[in-house]
Formats: structure tokens, C-alpha cells, sequence
């Protein structure tokens, strides 16, 4: 973090896994534009955004990919991933199987990610409490056996959406206190330092 | 008119009464593209596009009878005229013809009906979940439970018991959706077929299955293209780490169905279906050459924003055809089809040249053998 002290930019890859429907893109949209839509049309590949947020007094700019949920686009996910800063496994809190598949993509992450990954984990549609599948103890006691740090949101209320980056940017200015003191390199200036893999298919 | 749907309550909310664009598109501040609005035509532009249809309707003969023998006679009258548009009031008759999902439909009475009435699928969930996320802002596909969605739920499903292997997958439905606003549930379930495996041009199945291999495949190539006809964007590219699954892949995935101007994507598949797979990459091609001059001055982000939001002038298909038509690349495509190929599979492979022609014979036997293998299709 020294290395770029005279800047106070920091660019932050993010990106967002999680089941068919979840939120994600609805969570990006409500992040990056404060909007949110009844019928969000279904992600097909990934999509990019950026949005900046600041923390005290740094500026922490994130790249965000938003990938698509169906596991038949499962292969694209890694390019994405890897690299990435942080993830934010989502799941809704209205449907079971989702969380079950946030669990998937979080033993993915612990498997095959980058071990500096900040991984947050998001119970979205939290204002679907008449049809809430998943307790939020559950949730909390699993985010803490994984190390990963945990949120009920809702894009539709905008509870906690802003509020979930601002604790990203904040542990990733701070690096991963537990276990990685290292985690803020992984923010990085200059693009050819963005681990993207760019392996291309070809090659 | 069923008034909850769209925006949420902290947006200012829409009109009360709704307008529509001329393809029945909810109209938005952003989507005022000239196009879109029904213009108010001269005569004289009125009356050639009477000659037009009159031209067309001659080509086509009743519900299609002349058409085969026109496109034997006359097949660049048949080139030059798609590449200027169907008229929209044909398209759906002309589409089935040109993609010979016709053929299949009257060689396989009842198959439809079957599928969708009698047979499940493992992917109905997975299919309901993304119905009213595919086209919401078409009026057609806005009602719950509406015929729209009802036809869109019913092709997709019937896809899916179809070719269980395939099943269902996320930008199927923009396909359907987009037929189904040109023909019937049944017609078109047989141009997803026709197309998928491969009716008249090489099957596209593996756009679809697991894996994706021919996403992968063609993102392969399209890069190759970029590189080979703007080597200074493909450096650029390269030196920004923009791989083109981070821009490309639902161009294909979907045909262009999926997040451009509807006028672009009916004008794109006219071509599409008459020429086959090489007009995505040609239209891909002519986006980035349109934009050129832009996007190699521009950094990762801007460059990825640039990419998903071509201005436009750059979407209108009278500029952006021609322009895509101008890049040559077929026999190119077919020389990276076989070297991807021999990539994959290892020095042994042979078989592999197969998938390039036109497997009409194929398609058709697989179709009819459907009826009989399948015991729940044959008792009807
Ligand atoms: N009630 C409620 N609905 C939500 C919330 N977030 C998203 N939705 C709805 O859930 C549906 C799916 O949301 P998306 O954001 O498209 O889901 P996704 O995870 O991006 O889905 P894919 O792109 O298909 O992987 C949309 O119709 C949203 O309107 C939320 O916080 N509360
Ligand atoms: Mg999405």
C-alpha cells in the first residue's frame, strides 16, 4: 500500500457470483446508478461497471464485474474472479437453493481464488421477510466458519447495498486483518497490474 | 392497463398511458432513437415501400410456394434484397422460409403440441424464473401470465424436452422471444431448431452447451479477426487486457438479440439467417471500425463502458451493414474454424470438417426419428 501512497485512488476489482435471480445485477445497479427495476433482464455473459466511494481519506474506485448466474455459464466465471479483490457471493433470502449455491461458489473461491480475496457474503431481498427461507443465524455462523464477512441487503430498499462496498473498500484499505496483512496489494494503479486473466482462448 | 410493472415506487414514475415504440417497446428517455418512432412518411417514400412489399410478396409467392424456386434462379437478387431488409410485415414468413424452419415444422405435424402438453422438464423452474426478464419492456412479454409470456414459457420449455442435453439456457429466451414477435409458438420453436442444429448453415448448438465450447470458439476467432483487420485495436486490446468475452460474448450468445436497438437486431437477422454465423462477426467487426478512432485512445474502463454502448449513429443498419458487409471473411473463418479444431482435438482429428456444411439431411432425420424414438411423442 506504501508503493502508492501518493495517490489516493484505489482500484478495486469486485466481482459478483451467486444464483439465477439472486440480485446481483440489481445490487450493482443500485450501487452504481441508485436504481432499482421490478423485472431485471437476466445477465448474459458479464457485465462491467465502476463506481468510486470514498473512505476517510482515500478514494477506493471499484471495477465491478456482474456475471450471470445460470451454472451453464459457469465456465466464463473464473476470468472474473481471478484477480478480483473481492467477491460478493449473493444469495436471496427468499429461496433456499440459492443459498446453497452461494455455499458452491464459496468453497470455489476457497479453492481456486486468490486467497487475499476479501469474500462477502449477501442475503439479498431481505425486505421479503414473509417469505425469508433462509434464517439469518444461518447465515451469520456459516459467513464466520469461512472467514467471509456477512449482510442481509435489498437492492429494492437499498438497505445495506452502499454499505456492503463501504466494509469491502474499508478491509481492503486496511488489508485483511485476521489472516492477510497483504490483501491491499492486490489493489492496484496501472492496468497491467489488473490480473485479469487475459489468457486469451486462443492461446 | 395493467399499470404494475417496470419502475419501482422511489423512481418518478412513468406516464400513466404508455407509448410505445412501432416494434411495441415501452418507451423510455433513452430510447427516443429515430428509428424507433413511427415516422410520419412522405408519399412518395410510402409508395416505394408499397413496390417493395409488392416485389417481395412476387419472390415469395402464396405462403411461400415460389420461394425455393426464386432463390434457385436468382440467389444474389435474393442476397441483395435481404441485405436491405424484409419488410417487416413478411419477415416472419420470410425467416422461416430462409432458415428452413418451415421444412422441419411440415415434416414433423404434432411434434410441438407433444412437447410442450405431454413431456417435463428438468429446466421449467430455471425457465419461469426468467420469463418476466426477458424483454420487460415489450408490451407483448409484460403481462404476468399474459400470451406473451405464456408463448415464450411454452417454446423454451418445449426446447428444453427437445434436446435434454441443452436443456435450458439464459439468452435462449431473448431468441424466442424475438421470433415470437414475428410467428407462432410453434413456428418458432422449429427456427430455434433449425438453427441449433443446424437446418441450413452449421448447427449452433454448442453455443449452449456445457461449456460453451462455441462461445469459446467463436470468441477465439473474433479476436483473431480484430487482430488481422485492426491490428492497432487489437494491440490496444492486448495492452489494455480486453479479451473479447468481456464485451462479445452475448453478441453471439444471443445473435445481437440481447441489449442492441430491436431495428438493428431485425435488420442483423434478416442477414443472420440468409448468410449464417459470419454476419455476427462481420457486424461485430464494423462496430469496432465504426468506433475505431475512439476506442484506442480509450483506457480498460472507458474502453469496456465504449463497448457495451455504441452511439447511435454507429447501431443504425443502413451505416453499420454495409460497413459490416465490407469485411471479408469467410474463407478466413473457415481457415480458424479448422485450426481452432485441430487445437482441440490433437493431430488425430478428421471428423472435424463435417460441422461446417449445411446438415439438412441431418437435421431432418434427427427431427422425424424424434417422432418415433420417443414413445411419449409417438402416442398422441
Ligand atoms: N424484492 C426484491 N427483489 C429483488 C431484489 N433484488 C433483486 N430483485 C429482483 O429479483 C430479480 C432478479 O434480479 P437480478 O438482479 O436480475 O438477479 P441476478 O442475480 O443478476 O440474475 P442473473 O443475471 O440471471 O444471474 C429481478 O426481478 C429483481 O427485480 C431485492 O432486494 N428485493
Ligand atoms: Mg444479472
Amino acid at each position: 500500500m506504501a508503493a502508492n501512497a501518493g495517490n489516493k485512488i484505489r482500484n478495486a476489482k469486485v466481482v459478483l457470483l451467486g444464483d439465477v435471480g439472486a440480485g446481483k445485477s440489481s445490487l450493482v445497479l443500485r450501487f452504481v446508478k441508485g436504481q432499482f427495476v421490478e423485472f431485471q433482464e437476466s445477465t448474459i455473459g458479464a457485465a462491467f461497471f465502476s463506481q468510486t466511494l470514498a473512505v476517510s481519506d482515500e478514494t477506493v474506485k471499484f471495477e465491478i464485474w456482474d456475471t450471470a448466474g445460470q451454472e451453464r455459464y459457469h465456465s466464463l466465471a473464473p476470468m472474473y474472479y481471478r484477480g478480483a479483490a473481492a467477491a460478493i457471493v449473493v444469495y436471496d433470502i427468499s429461496n433456499q437453493a440459492s443459498f446453497i449455491r452461494a455455499k458452491k461458489w464459496v468453497q470455489e473461491l476457497q479453492a481456486q481464488g486468490n486467497p487475499n480475496t476479501v469474500v462477502a457474503l449477501a442475503g439479498n431481498k431481505a425486505d421479503l421477510l414473509e417469505t425469508r427461507q433462509v434464517q439469518i443465524e444461518e447465515a451469520k455462523t456459516y459467513a464466520q466458519e469461512n472467514g467471509l464477512f456477512f449482510m442481509e441487503t435489498s437492492a429494492k430498499t437499498a438497505t445495506n447495498v452502499n454499505d456492503i462496498f463501504y466494509e469491502i473498500a474499508k478491509r481492503l484499505l486496511q488489508g485483511q486483518p485476521a489472516q492477510n496483512p497483504q490483501a491491499g496489494m492486490v489493489l492496484s494503479q496501472r492496468p497491467n497490474e489488473r490480473v485479469v486473466s487475459s489468457a486469451s482462448c486462443c492461446s | 392497463m395493467d399499470k404494475k410493472k417496470g419502475v419501482d415506487d422511489t423512481e418518478p414514475g412513468p406516464a400513466p398511458s404508455r407509448p410505445v415504440d412501432r416494434f411495441g417497446f415501452i418507451k423510455t428517455e433513452h430510447s427516443n432513437s429515430p428509428e424507433g418512432i413511427l415516422k410520419s412518411r412522405s408519399t412518395h417514400e410510402h409508395e416505394r415501400e408499397e413496390r417493395r412489399i409488392r416485389k417481395w410478396r412476387k419472390m415469395i409467392g402464396v405462403g411461400g410456394s415460389d420461394w425455393k424456386h426464386y432463390v434457385r434462379r436468382k440467389p444474389h437478387v435474393v442476397k441483395r434484397r435481404i441485405r436491405k431488409g424484409i419488410p417487416d410485415c413478411l419477415r416472419g414468413l420470410v425467416w422461416q422460409l430462409i432458415s428452413g424452419s418451415r421444412d422441419l415444422l411440415l415434416m414433423n405435424p404434432g411434434v410441438y403440441e407433444t412437447l410442450v402438453i405431454y413431456e417435463t422438464s428438468s429446466s421449467e423452474l430455471e425457465i419461469i424464473r426468467d420469463i418476466s426478464r426477458t424483454f420487460p419492456s415489450h408490451i407483448f412479454f409484460q403481462q404476468r401470465h399474459g400470451p406473451g409470456q405464456r408463448s415464450l414459457y411454452n417454446v423454451l420449455k418445449a426446447y428444453s424436452v427437445y434436446d435434454r442435453d441443452v436443456g435450458y439456457v439464459q439468452g435462449m429466451g431473448f431468441i424466442a422471444g424475438l421470433l415470437l414477435l414475428y410467428m407462432s409458438e410453434e413456428d418458432a420453436f422449429w427456427l430455434i431448431v433449425a438453427l441449433l442444429k443446424g437446418a441450413v448453415h452449421s448447427p449452433m448448438e454448442g453455443l449452449y452447451q456445457a461449456g460453451l465450447p462455441l462461445v469459446q470458439q467463436y470468441l477465439c476467432q473474433f479476436e483473431k479477426l480484430v487482430t488481422e483487420h485492426m491490428p492497432k485495436l487489437g494491440q490496444h486490446f492486448q495492452d489494455e487486457m480486453i479479451n473479447p468475452s468481456m464485451y462479445a460474448s452475448q453478441w453471439f450468445i444471443t445473435v445481437f438479440s440481447y441489449s442492441f436497438p430491436f431495428h438493428l437486431t431485425l435488420r442483423v437477422w434478416d442477414v443472420f439467417l440468409y448468410e449464417g454465423i459470419k454476419v455476427v462477426f462481420q457486424v461485430g467487426l464494423a462496430l469496432l471500425r465504426f468506433c475505431h478512432d475512439d476506442l484506442v485512445n480509450l483506457p480498460f474502463e472507458q474502453l469496456l463502458h465504449s463497448l457495451r454502448n455504441f452511439p447511435e449513429e454507429a447501431t443504425d443498419p443502413d451505416t453499420l451493414l454495409p460497413l459490416a458487409f465490407s469485411f471479408k471473411v469467410s474463407s478466413r473463418l473457415v481457415e480458424l474454424d479448422k485450426e481452432y479444431r485441430k487445437k482441440l482435438e490433437g493431430p488425430s482429428a478428421s471428423s472435424s470438417s463435417k460441422r461446417f456444411q449445411p446438415l439438412k439431411s441431418r437435421v431432418m432425420s434427427r427431427a422425424s426419428s424424434h417422432v418415433s424414438s420417443s414413445p411419449n411423442v409417438s402416442k398422441k
